[in-house]
């Protein structure tokens, strides 16, 4: 006999708490009842004395043990007081079956996943009736298919419902994670059984070499030769942007060398009408890495694949694609008597397309940015605009004076409009002080006031109070860069720097060229859903549990991932000595053990039934009996004045 | 209180033969129908007095004044209008064990009230506690029972029992002496002997009628009780077995026949009801025996 919830010492001491607590309130007058009457005067006339605030002694000792008896029936219920020994009991076992991408791996005719539930199902059928099962379906993540289940029928479900997934096998967090379950449960411990090849991520192997005592390992064979792509990275060149910079890392998981055909292809989505990129062969030596470079000139959107070939028995990672954006372009209209001045200026930008033309030309709904200068259009335009020298009267930003040699008198830092800005030891010959608002922002400035100033919201402003091609800024470094930072600020997604990277679902570490903080960092899956992430050191960390399409987006740059490949663990994990293996003959049947606390419950129920029947029902109404009438006395007096 | 009517019709109906009873002679106008002995107005020749100055000269026995040469006057026999007034205890006490004792004295009220509409008497009905307070006026014939039921039920209760104020304010407020009947359990820590004395002593005929609950006489409770007044909320604790629950039976009933003597002592009638008794047993039962009713 023994307890499965509590031990006997908690047992005692719960019971003995529980008993200390009814006895100091029996004794503590905690049930004395309280009863409203019409008056006092019959009771104390009663002669009754009053009674001390206390009980010293037990005056219902029965009703005190039976309640005493139903507790204790009720607790040895809930610690589960069962007949026979602990190790009658029906154990718990958890079945980890390895669903990792590599399972989906051919060996013959059969993938290593169909090995598995074979492996999975002679297990099952070696566990005693009487013992329960949990399936455990372990990639990067472990994830429970059933409960500790007795009904094989179920469990035989759950096995058969395991496909492989996209990540690779965690070993360690798997056993981790089966160790905890059986803990939490009340019941004996059993096995831990993994069914898997064992392939797995780096682990801990401090961790790794002191598995489970209660481990068994089910192997599933393995030995297949594998060679497939591992990243894609593509990222526009730095010298000229039409152009993509293509990085392949393929790697030979198998034991001999192998020489495959490597082929890059760009297009829409039929294969039939792309066009070749480039192809390599490459002879990859066992456990060794290939990497190749390829260069491919577009601006137009379309699919990059790459492929191996020839395809051997993991398919799964010979094939990859990737989704290229078009390289966009701003188109600024600007509207000038003298467009020679600013023509070089949006000239030295590639992704600027500029049309220029006459102020009489003006039109509202110009697409793109449209500069004006040293000119007012009766009515302004709808989409952002540059004002260089706007009449004052007509200024978006009112005008508050106009001075001469100026000297300027700094930027303001803190914009991103002025960054990297430094000249600072020039004059203004003319230039227009602008009354800003508190939502303006000051870009530029002399003594009396800024002369450069942009206001954000829908459409963007920039207005310059004097024209930096006719200043004496225009032998300056910063005016370039001054019309870079406000066509910048003006349109940051045709500016922003894409970067493509094709690799394996699961955990993925991006580094990031400066400090960010988290709160201006995006990662996106393909949905549009947040993905959670974290941000540590320059290192940006997130994990992708399904194939698809994640974008970071961290200021000016964005990092498409396209994670598409399977992540495939690189080590081999070999149980250390001492842990069993392969499938038991059969586990042995223990002897059985009865459950008692449905009847203890119902016996401790029917207690206080009884006592509440016995003491509690009648006490308010304990022998009550009625009390005849008092006799009635023929009247005494009864006289009759008249 | 339900929401219906406290009696029903068919019980109404079963009151229609009963008359409200008393026994003292009382003073009064011509317009009752108990006869006083008392003369007065009437018809029925009742004695013969001597003449004295003032009496009328109309009630001059002139045959006896030719043959005896000497003034008497006849006296004729008289059934005066005697003003029958009604207090309905409305304290705590009543209210306790559920309000039955209330309840009960209500319907009582309302039937007593009924008999006289029937015989066109006038009963005046004050509610009290420590001092009187609404007044219901019932007369005017059988058909103003409904409104006399109305404002029986919407009497307001609680307060604490004084009898000796509320018997006070009685008779300075009523000079006329006549009939009281007072249904109550007659619960006043203080007493209530002296004040019904007062009453009895000015010249009033008593009616009392003790209600209680069965809890009140005979108290079901066992063991160790906290019991607190319904009026005064005073505590107390006690262990009550079997033997104290006679004891308090006992000072019950022995306080009941206390009142019983009182009301016999000064030519009143006294009746002990119980809720649980049916209320047509009351009526048609106790009250007629003591000749409450007739």
């Amino acid at each position: 006999m023994y307890f499965l919830n509590l031990s006997l010492a908690q047992f005692l001491a719960v019971f003995g708490t529980i008993a200390a607590v009814s006895i100091a309130l029996y004794l503590l007058d905690r049930s004395r009842r309280r009863q409203v009457v019409s008056t006092l005067r019959f009771w104390v006339a009663a002669d009754q004395p009053s009674v001390v605030a206390r009980r010293k002694r037990i005056q219902q000792p029965w009703s005190l043990i039976l309640q005493l008896i139903s507790m204790a029936l009720i607790l040895l219920a809930l610690a589960q007081l069962r007949f026979g020994s602990p190790d009658a009991a029906g154990r718990d076992h958890v079945l980890i079956l390895e669903t990792s991408a590599w399972m989906a791996a051919r060996s013959g005719n059969r993938t290593l996943m169909d090995i598995a539930r074979q492996r999975a199902r002679q297990y099952v059928r070696a566990i005693p009736a009487g013992d329960h099962i949990m399936v455990v379906r372990a990639d990067a993540l472990a994830t429970p298919a059933t409960v500790f289940e007795p009904d094989r029928a179920k469990i035989d479900a759950a096995i058969a419902g395991s496909t492989p997934g996209s990540t690779a096998l965690n070993l360690e967090q798997a056993l981790a994670f089966a160790r905890r379950l059986q803990s939490q449960v009340g019941r004996t411990a059993g096995e831990i059984a993994f069914v898997g090849t064992g392939r797995t991520t780096e682990m801990d192997s401090a961790a790794m070499t002191a598995p489970p005592r209660n481990l068994r390992v089910i192997p599933v064979p393995d030995a297949i030769e594998n060679s497939g792509l591992r990243r894609i990275g593509l990222r526009r060149s730095n010298e000229d942007p039409d152009v993509w910079e293509i990085y392949v890392s393929t790697r030979n998981y198998g034991a001999m060398p192998r020489t495959v055909n490597l082929a890059v292809d760009f297009g829409p989505p039929k294969e039939n009408t792309r066009t070749v990129v480039g192809a390599r062969r490459l002879t990859l030596q066992p456990g060794a890495d290939g990497e190749e470079t390829f260069e491919f000139r577009t601006r137009a959107a379309g699919i990059l694949g790459v492929s191996l070939t020839p395809h051997d028995a993991f398919p799964g990672d010979d094939k990859a694609t990737l989704e290229l954006p078009a390289q966009p372009s701003l188109t600024v209209t600007v509207y000038s008597d003298r467009p020679e001045l600013l023509r070089p200026l949006l000239a030295a930008n590639p992704r600027v397309v500029a049309f220029y033309r006459k102020p009489a030309e003006f039109q509202p709904n110009a697409p793109g940015l449209v500069i004006l200068d040293h000119f007012a259009p009766p009515q302004r335009p709808q989409g952002d605009s540059i004002w260089i020298e706007p009449p004052p009267e007509a200024s978006p930003i009112p005008v508050r004076t106009t001075v001469d040699q100026a000297p300027f008198s700094g930027w303001n830092s803190a914009s991103p409009i002025a960054a990297g800005l430094r000249a600072k030891d020039f004059k203004l010959e003319r230039a227009e002080v602008f009354a800003s608002s508190p939502a303006d922002e000051s870009i530029g400035s002399v003594d009396g006031g800024p002369v450069i100033v942009a206001r954000a919201g829908t459409p963007k402003i920039a207005v310059l109070g004097f024209h930096p091609a006719l200043s004496a800024l225009r032998y300056e470094l910063a005016t370039p860069l001054l019309f870079a930072n406000l066509l910048r600020w003006l349109a940051p997604e045709i500016f922003r720097r894409s970067e493509l990277s094709g690799g394996s679902v699961g955990a993925v570490k991006m580094t990031m060229e400066q400090d960010r903080d988290a709160a201006g960092v995006q990662v996106v899956a393909e949905d549009g859903s947040a993905l959670p992430f974290t941000v540590r050191d320059r290192a940006l960390h997130f994990f992708a549990g399904a194939p698809g399409v994640v974008r970071v987006v961290a200021g000016d740059r964005e990092y498409i991932y396209s994670l598409t490949l399977p992540e495939l663990g690189e080590t081999k994990w070999q149980p250390p000595e001492g842990v069993r293996r392969g499938i038991p003959r059969s586990l042995p049947v223990p002897s059985t053990s009865h459950d008692l606390w449905p009847w203890l419950a119902l016996a401790g129920g029917l207690g206080l039934l009884a006592e509440w029947y016995l003491f509690g029902r009648f006490r308010r109404t304990f022998g009550r009996r009625p009390v005849p009438l008092r006799p009635r006395a023929p009247a005494e007096v009864e006289v009759a004045h008249r | 209180m339900g929401d219906g009517p406290l009696l029903d019709r068919a019980f109404l109906e079963k009151l229609e033969r009963l008359t409200i009873h008393w026994q003292k002679s009382f003073a009064g106008l011509v317009g009752g129908h108990n006869i006083s002995r008392f003369a007065g107005a009437g018809q029925e020749f009742l004695d013969h007095r001597h003449f004295h100055h003032g009496d009328d000269l109309r009630a001059v026995n002139w045959r006896a004044y030719l043959r005896l040469e000497k003034l008497f006057l006849k006296m004729f026999q008289v059934e005066p209008r005697v003003p029958v007034r009604m207090l309905l205890d409305t304290s705590d006490s009543m209210t306790a064990h559920g309000g039955a004792k209330l309840d009960y004295a209500r319907k009582i009220a309302a039937a007593l009230c009924y008999v006289g509409l029937v015989r066109l008497d006038t009963i005046q009905i004050h509610g009290f506690s420590d001092r009187l307070s609404q007044r219901i006026i019932s007369t005017g014939g059988r058909h103003r029972i409904s409104a006399v039921m109305d404002g029986l039920a919407a009497l307001a209760s609680g307060g604490r029992t004084d009898y000796l104020g509320v018997v006070r304010e009685f008779i300075s407020d009523y000079e006329q002496r006549g009939v009281v009947i007072i249904i109550s359990d007659f619960l006043d820590d203080q007493g209530c002997d002296r004040a019904l004395g007062y009453l009895a002593d000015f010249g009033h005929e008593l009616m009392l009628l003790q209600i209680w609950a069965d809890e009140d006489r005979t108290p079901p409770w066992m063991g160790e009780l906290d019991l607190r007044d319904a009026e005064t909320g005073a505590a107390l604790k006690l262990d009550v077995d079997e033997e104290a629950r006679s004891r308090y039976t006992h000072s019950f009933d022995e306080y009941s026949a206390e009142l019983e003597r009182l009301a016999l002592r000064s030519s009143g009638r006294y009746a002990g009801v119980a809720t649980s008794q049916p209320l047509e047993s009351i009526i048609f039962g106790d009250l007629i025996r003591m000749r409450g009713i007739a």
